[in-house]
């Protein structure tokens, strides 16, 4: 199957709701968002791990250690207040904009 | 706000955030390799993850300095030029910083600078920036605004074991304790002891006079000394960093209230019309400086009704920062009229100039060197774009080599600097407690100035280099054309200065003054009164004249090339001109070798008559007869004659002019005596002050040889056409070493053209024009540049210049003529290679 391209913002958004439910390893987040696309969506980490340091730079997520199903000492992110805050705004965000767009593909 | 302190805790934590990251990467790596998914460059994923944070640019710039400071390593010879330049160039800017710094920016070592206030006095008609001491003790007495005042008379007396007459400091005695002054021995004056006219005398030394006087024996307290004869006792030795707030050398400090004990007969403390005093004010604290104006206008008004002749009309003080040494550069005027100009800052902004010529010259002659590195390392450049480097980064690389650069020369050029102001200041004698020593300005600015020539020299040729554009002609010559002017400039003023010198000392001031002595008697100081003056200079005249080898004596208010002078500022159908002012005798003229050209002398005795100087009269009334005109100038008295020009005061100044009034009986207190000896005047000398003397012991009398005070006078212009001169060669030197580089560089580029050229015939004066032709348009270009930028300076000069004009042409044609054949010569040198190029060998090689 092909790989879809990832718009660049909607990564953000997309970690952000994957981490809603509780904290993830990057390796998780990657897998989870690949699994819930139907295998549409691949997320390289080459978008993925600078995406991160962005989060963890507006202080969307904080990292911890944890053990990873693998038995290894791994950084886990979970969403901060301010994050959840964040993803609710992107949300509603991308719903308007995504009726906006759908009534226009609708109608034209 | 969070996100900045995320990212500055980032790069606290760099290395820690750094592993955890590689950790997360490595763990990617292995759940991947699980699932058979291939992953890409680990290093490459973390440096773009790494990129989130904004700091790359930390590493990139180290990277770059490492990287610098191996090229600068690596051709030793080019450093050291390079920071030698620019050693030269900025050392010269941070000393004239530096000066700029002590004078106006550093505060002075005060108890608590910024509350300290110096009065002046102005009126609508007067201005004075001495007070008499009773209006000093009048606000002082009543002031509300001021929490203290302090209070400077200096006053020349006679000092045993010294042969000259030394400036003693009177001082209020809260002098030193309120400006929070420590003794380096002894005590201080003490406001609880020392302030009574009955308490015992006592003096507080100078640590430099104690030193030169007293060998700094330690054990000089409770010594007795006699100034003018009257014994005081030593009580302490003030540290070297105390400045008692003159720029004067300081000998010793007296309490001002004992004025009269050691001048004897004085009147300073009672007379309201002697400005004798310097007055500074303490701000009591919450009050404004125009809070304490406004107090001491209303105090000087109420003193005006009762002294409505002494206390000017409408009188106010206005305050300067008394914190700073520049309030002390004011120094005593006083004078009519509106205030004359601070005539320091065209002169400062001349040396500002000078100072910025030479740093453009070193930047320029620097860039061209840079540009020529720049084609030597086309290789290097060319391998670094194969590899994959962007234009952008490779400018900022080959940057960063320019501004470690210019951090050394910065270093190098405060080093350079602080040794030219203190050996500046040593020369010139300026007092102890100025500190040549940079402070942070003085580093601020060096830093600044290296990374302002930094974007000078190293950008362009950072650019061209980086483009690989090899012929980076037209940068080339507008930097030589650069250095062409600015050189120019430098070598045309250091021109007209020393032609300047050499008039000053070869031409006529319109007077002789080598066999004239004058004799400051000081009557005013020892309270004598106009009769009794009167009397006193009749008697000396006339012992004077008995004297064998005197041949004429006369009387003055302001001796010729003496320190006193009056000044008053006139305002001729909207031309301003600054007259100067002498009261004279009528044997005055004589006496000086001035000519009467029209009309008649002054007679004794009379009043309302002027004699005006030739240049006076014709700018005061051109094409016309000044006879019996008014004179503008005192009561408009009426212009009785006319004589000869006579640079009287301010011999560098050609503009002066001046005017003569008759010396009133009230002025003989403050009069001088000049004589004119037929013999050599030093014979005269010692036998008139003995004279003088005997006329009245108490008197402590000043003489001076007229030919000693010129020679003071010309010291200024000597060491100021000096240092320009050692600038304009060090410019000179720096444009002929560009000069010389290119033409090698030029001539080792083309060697193989030049081969071919002679193979096929080419005779010498072509070869040479190959190599010279680059500068056929940018070294005329910058000379007639150089010549009309130093038309428009040398106009700053005007005052300075003993009279010739600021266009002069033997200045202009000779500082042209230097230039051309060091320029030449700089040229033709390395040209010499070109016609020894071996037409065969030549084309052999490669």
């Amino acid at each position: 199957m092909p790989k879809a391209e990832m718009p660049s913002g909607a990564l953000v958004l997309l970690i952000l709701r994957v981490l809603r439910s509780g904290a993830l390893h990057g390796y998780a987040i990657a897998q989870r968002i690949h699994v819930l696309s139907s295998e549409v969506l691949h997320v390289e980490e080459g978008s993925l791990y600078p995406a991160l340091q962005k989060i963890l730079l507006k202080g969307w997520v904080t990292a911890e250690w944890g053990i990873s199903e693998t038995n290894r000492k791994v950084r886990f992110y979970r969403l901060t207040p301010a994050g959840r805050r964040q993803l609710e705004a992107e949300l509603s965000e991308y719903d308007r904009v995504n009726g906006a767009i759908q009534s226009v593909l609708r109608t034209a | 706000m969070n996100e900045l302190f995320r990212r500055l805790r980032y790069l606290l934590h760099r290395r820690r955030f750094d592993r955890e990251l590689a950790n997360d990467l490595d763990f990617h790596r292995e759940m991947a390799e699980r699932a058979g998914i291939p992953l890409g460059n680990a290093l490459q994923l973390r440096e773009q993850a790494r990129d989130a944070w904004g700091w790359t640019w930390i590493d990139r710039f180290a990277q770059d300095l490492r990287y610098a400071a191996r090229m600068l390593r690596k051709s030793p010879g080019f450093t050291l030029i390079a920071v030698l330049m620019l050693a030269i160039g900025i050392g010269v800017n941070v000393a004239v910083f530096g000066f700029f710094d002590l004078m106006v920016l550093r505060p002075l070592h005060v108890r608590d600078p910024a509350t300290l206030l110096r009065f002046h006095r102005r009126s609508s008609r007067n201005y004075a920036f001495a007070l008499p001491y009773p209006e000093m003790a009048f606000f002082r007495a009543h002031s509300r605004t001021l929490s203290a005042v302090l209070a400077l008379n200096t006053t020349k007396v006679a000092v045993e074991g010294e042969e000259k007459q030394i400036d003693a400091n009177f001082v209020t005695a809260n002098f030193f304790s309120d400006l929070g002054a420590t003794p380096r021995l002894g005590r201080l004056l003490d406001p609880a002891r020392d302030d009574t006219p009955g308490a015992a005398p006592v003096v507080v030394l100078d640590r430099g006079f104690w030193q030169r006087h007293f060998g700094a024996d330690p054990l000089v307290i409770g010594r007795i000394i006699r100034l003018n004869g009257k014994p005081a006792t030593v009580i302490g030795v003030a540290g070297g960093e105390f400045s008692g707030l003159s720029l004067n050398q300081s000998a010793f400090w007296v309490s001002l209230i004992q004025q009269p004990y050691f001048a004897t007969g004085s009147h300073v403390l009672t007379d309201f019309a002697d400005n004798s005093v310097r007055m500074w004010g303490r701000l009591q604290p919450g009050f404004t400086p125009k809070a304490a104006e406004e107090e001491l206008r209303s105090l000087a008004a109420e003193l005006h009704n009762r002294h409505p002749a002494e206390i000017w009309e409408k009188e106010n003080l206005p305050s300067d920062p008394g914190g700073y040494a520049k309030s002390m550069m004011i120094g005593n005027r006083s004078g009519t009229e509106s205030e004359s100009q601070n005539e320091l800052y065209p002169v400062a902004a001349l040396v500002a100039t000078l100072g910025l010529l030479i740093l453009a010259v070193a930047c320029g002659n620097l860039g061209s060197m840079l540009l020529a590195r720049g084609v030597a390392r086309e290789r290097e450049i060319a391998i670094r774009v194969a590899v994959g480097a962007g234009k952008g980064r490779l400018i900022r690389q080959l940057f960063t080599e320019s501004l470690l650069l210019a951090l050394l020369g910065s270093m190098a050029g405060l080093a350079v600097g602080w040794a030219v102001l203190r050996s500046l200041m040593l020369f010139t004698g300026s007092p102890a407690w100025l500190d040549a020593t940079p402070d942070w300005r003085v580093a601020l600015f060096a830093l600044g100035a290296g990374f302002a020539s930094a974007i000078l020299f190293g950008l362009t040729p950072a650019t061209q280099a980086a483009r690989q554009h090899h012929r980076a002609t037209i940068a080339r010559q507008v930097l030589v054309g650069a250095q062409v002017a600015a050189s120019c400039v430098l070598l045309i003023v250091a021109g007209l200065l020393g032609r300047a010198l050499n008039h000053a000392l070869s031409s006529s001031l319109g007077f002789a003054y080598q066999q004239i002595i004058s004799i400051d008697p000081g009557l005013g100081q020892h309270g004598y009164s106009p009769a009794r003056a009167q009397a006193y200079m009749d008697t000396l005249q006339g012992r004077l004249r008995a004297l064998p080898g005197v041949e004429s004596v006369s009387l003055a208010q302001s001796p010729p090339l003496g320190r006193r002078s009056e000044i008053a500022g006139v305002d001729i159908d909207g031309r301003s001109m600054r007259v100067q002012i002498n009261r004279v005798d009528p044997q005055f003229f004589r006496t000086m070798t001035i000519p009467l050209l029209r009309g008649r002398n002054l007679i004794r005795g009379e009043t309302r008559a002027a004699v005006v100087g030739e240049s006076f009269a014709r700018a005061a009334w051109p094409g016309e007869d000044p006879l019996g005109k008014k004179s503008f100038v005192g009561e408009d008295d009426t212009v009785v004659g006319v004589v000869g020009t006579a640079r009287l005061v301010k011999i560098e100044d050609s503009d002066s002019v001046e005017i003569y009034l008759p010396l009133a009986q009230a002025d003989l207190p403050g009069a001088s005596v000049l004589v004119k000896t037929s013999g050599a005047p030093e014979d005269v000398a010692r036998f008139a002050a003995a004279t003088a003397k005997a006329v009245d012991p108490n008197t402590f009398p000043e003489v001076q040889l007229m030919k000693t005070g010129f020679r003071q006078k010309l010291r200024g212009g000597e060491s100021s056409a000096m240092a320009v001169s050692v600038l304009g060669a060090i410019a000179d030197l720096l444009a002929c070493l560009g000069i010389v580089g290119m033409v090698a560089y030029a001539v080792s580029q083309r060697t193989r053209e030049i081969g071919i050229r002679m193979a096929l015939g080419a005779r010498p004066a072509h070869i040479l024009a190959i190599v010279l032709r680059q500068f056929s348009r940018p070294v005329p270009a910058g000379l007639l540049l150089g010549v009309g930028g130093a038309a428009a300076l040398s106009g700053l000069l005007r005052g300075q210049l003993y009279g010739i004009s600021n266009l002069d042409p033997a200045a202009y044609l000779a500082a042209i003529g230097v230039f051309a054949v060091t320029v030449v010569g700089a040229a033709l040198w390395p040209a010499r290679r070109a016609l020894r190029v071996d037409p065969m060998r030549a084309l052999r090689h490669e």
